[in-house]
């Protein structure tokens, strides 16, 4: 099996991303014992669909192509980086358009509400219910 | 519906009415029964939601989670 560096192109092989392409941007975990080791991936989402996320190696079938990134690149690095190494119409991918990587840029998480504030409305409604 | 014929403690012949469900899904490949896809009449199919029908996830509904893995494995060495 060849080893998971940083740039090596993977497919991911279970769960709803199965069968699409991403790539190893970092090593997280080195397993030890029952822990297992992890390793951060990304698609980039735009690219190939596959979000940035932390992923475990067993989901992840390695093939023999690389892409030469630094450690812990940003999504925009590693597009660049696919454009250079000719891979995109080897994998018949689609580069995503100026406007989506600006939209993609200015995207503003959503703040999930604390859990007191949640708390607070449940006893609110229950004194409600008393009443 | 199908016909069933029952023999009453009167001693009578009567036949009784149940409702037929399809089978279970087996997978194409290792031909064991699939895990999260829906047993219903196909009239009634059409109001379940898409998610319910297969898990969304490459050949979900056809082919199981193991045969997939080995299968883009393959793809993954071929590439």
């Amino acid at each position: 099996m060849v080893s998971l560096e940083v740039g090596r192109v993977c497919l991911k092989i279970v769960g709803r991303e199965a069968g699409k392409v991403c790539t190893v941007v970092k090593k997280l975990t080195e397993g030890k014992g029952k822990s297992q080791p992890f390793v951060l991936v990304t698609g980039p989402k735009l690219l190939t669909g596959v979000k940035r996320r932390r992923c475990n190696i067993e989901h992840l079938e390695a093939t023999q192509h690389t892409v030469l990134i630094k450690d812990d690149a940003s999504d925009e690095e590693v597009i660049e980086a696919y454009k250079k190494s000719g891979l995109i119409t080897k994998f018949n991918l689609k580069l995503p358009s100026a406007g989506e990587m600006k939209a993609e840029k200015t995207k503003v998480k959503e703040e999930k509400p604390k859990k007191e504030e949640k708390t607070k409305e449940k006893e609110e409604k229950k004194d409600k219910k008393k009443k | 519906m199908k016909k069933i014929k029952v023999r009453t403690p009167g001693g009578k012949l009567i036949i009784k009415r149940r409702k037929e469900k399809p089978g279970v899904t087996l997978c194409a490949m290792c031909k064991e029964p699939l895990h999260g896809t829906k047993r219903r009449i196909p009239s009634k199919i059409g109001k379940i939601s898409k998610t319910e029908k297969r898990p969304s996830r490459l050949y979900g509904g056809y082919l199981c989670a193991k045969c997939t893995k080995e299968l883009v494995k393959e793809k993954a060495r071929m590439i």
